[in-house]
């Protein structure tokens, strides 16, 4: 079976983990024993501490350099041509940057209160609208919001999450364009949304080193349009027909749907997601006031799967007609997995589903403390004839965690989407905005 | 598969209906011209069309089973509605029939698709006129709304720490605002839902002002704005319960049609063949 994957061996002192620990994101690796080994675990909260001392944090910067980095850049839709030696350059000048609270669900129910514009002020800034781009941003983790001066304020624009660039448009022109004295500035303001963790790759390694790898296709429309009259796409013109050819037509994504950002059209709306950050949410319940008879069908579908115990109740918030429910979104950085001390809650690594599981639950409620949405309830448990599990020393009712598991075990799927009988209500990913656009379109 | 608009799908569902529509009254009419009897043809329709039309609260019931989502269903169920109407206006040779059994029968029909075209005007507009209104509130939580309402005004009254205003607004308390914010709303108000109560009461508060100083005003401010909530909610109340008991009595009729409709059936194949 190893010989089957990529292996890496390690040894005494060598650290493995700590990028999935810092940026909760899901392991890469697995690690087998292969002699009998003794490990030192650091949960994520001590790690963070050990951060703080400037050795450790660039033995471990310098770690990811090494083995990570490369791995990452190579995902990123816009740099999957880069030959060996430009990624090597790209590698050495790019630099890692934070901003903003990784726990961004500590002040969230603070900060989601506030008016917009008091919020946008809040938020750490990563790039200023008017300023000469010096680097290209690549989101790690976290989000983003793009915003441009109107008036006395700032209007969001767009929002970015993970692996979307910022200023490529401008970057792009300014190494394009033939007359200096074009220098395009930033057309908006990039700042963090609770927590961001970003790439710094250098203007100049851009130009140098990604630009001339980067099909014009790839590339915001003045870019491609600029990369024409320069005369530099000429080698790839035999490429561009035969994409043609095949039925692409110049301009089409691919593979990078939106690589500069989610853009819902109404600013309101787009506001008001970045806002109550539901951006995070993968499978958000999403209701459409306007269809919606308030019959409590999705409700009564819900109890009907779960032992007659709903998981969530029609409420949340609302904006014009879309009601956001308060029901587990299976979100992007669930923080709700934070400090589980048996491990119950984890993401299922084939459905993205976030799940309880109840038998090595013991109720602490760690996770629906930590929840910003108040998506996890602490509910009575009870045995097969109905009675309820009591402490045998406080006579208390045992309770435990529960939340929506998107019905993963039925075969109908969701079950409160399924029985809606007026089209009302729809799970959906509003980590992107095309699905909640395509969804109210249908319905315009 | 990209799921056509809802525009789309309605175009395209009331198309087939009629095509079908269509077929079916040249099936009769061939029957008939046949010189056949097209009504055993019609009534067999009819009655099957209503079976199909039940399978809809059927489907609603077991929501565990993969048989398709509840609103296909229910977009069938609609034109499969219209059809068994044009059906039955075949079938029958007068709207109202002569006999108990099918005048009866006849009256019910006409009563369940009544209140199926009421239902398509009820789950269409009414959800807009409860979405206009502040607040999303659930149906199992207006009582408990309506109860915060009222002890909240109740404090109001208690904090007033304006001696000049306590009997102004005391005694526009004990007459008015107790009893609206302590009683449900009358069956006048559920089933034709105005805004003359709420009216009369802001006017009232309003009216109250010149008698007031500051503090007292901005009591009265605050009454008034727990009389919009209490309105507002009581808005909620009659439309919310108007989307339920519309359910309840088209499908209670329906299944006194499918009862019918077998004896009549059984009745008219016993005497036919």
């Amino acid at each position: 079976m190893l010989r089957e994957n990529e292996t890496v061996s390690l040894g005494p002192g060598e650290l493995f983990g700590e990028v999935a620990a810092m940026y909760r994101s899901p392991r890469t690796a697995t690690v087998i024993a292969e002699t009998e080994a003794t490990l030192l675990e650091i949960r994520w909260q001590g790690l963070r501490i050990l951060r703080r001392d400037k050795g450790f944090a660039d033995t471990l910067e310098a770690h990811y350099r090494k083995h990570w980095l490369p791995v990452h850049l190579r995902e990123i839709p816009l740099l999957r041509h880069l030959p060996e030696s430009s990624l090597a350059r790209v590698v050495e000048a790019t630099q890692l940057r934070s901003f903003g609270r990784m726990e961004w669900n500590a002040g969230y129910r603070r900060t989601r209160e506030l008016p917009v514009e008091q919020q946008i002020e809040s938020e750490p800034v990563v790039a200023s609208e008017g300023r000469i781009p010096t680097d290209l941003i690549i989101v790690r983790s976290g989000f983003a919001r793009l915003s441009q001066q109107y008036g006395a304020s700032h209007r969001t624009t767009a929002y970015l999450g993970k692996g979307h660039v910022f200023g490529l448009e401008e970057l792009s022109c300014n190494a394009l364009s033939v007359k200096a004295n074009l220098t395009r500035t930033l057309r908006q303001s990039l700042r963090a949304v609770g927590f961001l963790d970003a790439l710094f790759i250098p203007a100049e390694v851009f130009a140098e080193e990604i630009l001339p790898h980067v099909r014009r296709s790839e590339l915001p429309a003045a870019a491609a349009d600029l990369m024409i009259q320069s005369g530099s796409d000429r080698s790839r013109s035999g490429d561009r027909r035969r994409r043609e050819r095949n039925g692409i037509r110049p301009g089409d994504w691919n593979d990078l749907p939106s690589p500069t950002g989610q853009q819902f059209q109404p600013t309101g709306l787009l506001e008001f997601i970045v806002q109550k950050r539901l951006n995070n949410g993968r499978q958000a319940m999403v209701i459409d006031l306007h269809r919606c008879t308030r019959c409590d069908d999705c409700v009564k579908a819900c109890a009907s799967v779960h032992d007659g115990n709903p998981r969530f109740v029609r409420q949340g918030f609302t904006h014009e007609r879309l009601q956001f429910v308060q029901a587990c979104m299976q979100c992007t950085d669930p923080v709700c997995m934070i400090g589980c001390p048996t491990g119950a809650i984890a993401r299922d690594e084939e459905t993205g589903v976030v799940e309880i599981y109840e038998p090595i639950c013991v109720g602490c409620g760690t996770c629906a403390a930590s929840c910003p949405y108040e998506n996890i309830r602490m509910s009575e448990v009870f045995d097969s004839q109905g009675r309820g599990y009591r402490d045998v020393q406080t006579d208390k009712p045992i309770t435990k965690a529960t939340k929506c598991d998107l019905c993963s075990r039925q075969p109908s799927g969701p079950a409160c989407a399924s029985a809606c009988p007026h089209d009302a209500l729809v799970r959906i990913d509003l980590s992107e905005s095309e699905p909640l656009q395509k969804w109210l379109d249908r319905r315009s | 598969m990209l799921a056509p608009s809802f525009r789309r799908r309605r175009w395209m569902a009331s198309t087939i209906t009629l095509l079908l529509f269509a077929l079916f009254v040249f099936w009769a009419w061939i029957e008939e011209s046949r010189l056949g009897d097209a009504t055993f043809l019609t009534g067999s329709t009819v009655l099957v069309g209503i079976v199909l039309l039940i399978l809809l609260g059927v489907r609603r019931r077991l929501p565990v089973l993969p048989l398709g989502s509840v609103s296909v269903w229910t977009q069938i169920h609609l034109y499969l509605g219209f059809f068994t109407t044009g059906a039955y206006l075949i079938h029958v040779p007068v709207v109202l029939g002569n006999g108990w059994l099918e005048g009866g029968l006849s009256l019910v029909f006409i009563a369940v698709t009544v209140s199926g075209f009421y239902g398509i005007y009820a789950s269409r507009r009414l959800p807009k006129r409860l979405t206009a209104v502040e607040g999303q509130h659930r149906f199992d939580r207006l009582g408990w709304h309506r109860g915060q309402i009222a002890e909240t005004a109740r404090c109001l009254l208690d904090d007033l720490q304006e001696p000049s205003a306590h009997p102004v607004l005391g005694q526009f308390y004990q007459d008015y605002l107790n009893p609206f914010f302590g009683s449900s709303p009358t069956l006048a108000y559920v089933l034709v839902p105005s805004g003359v109560r709420r009216r009369r009461l802001l006017n009232g508060l309003r009216e109250l002002n010149r008698y007031l100083e500051r503090e007292g005003r901005d009591t009265a401010g605050r009454f008034a704005a727990l009389v919009r909530r209490r309105d507002d909610l009581d808005y909620q109340f009659a439309l919310q319960l108007r989307l339920r008991l519309w359910l309840v009595v088209h499908s209670t009729l329906s299944i006194a049609l499918l009862v019918g409709g077998i004896v009549h059936g059984v009745i008219a194949w016993r005497f036919t063949s």
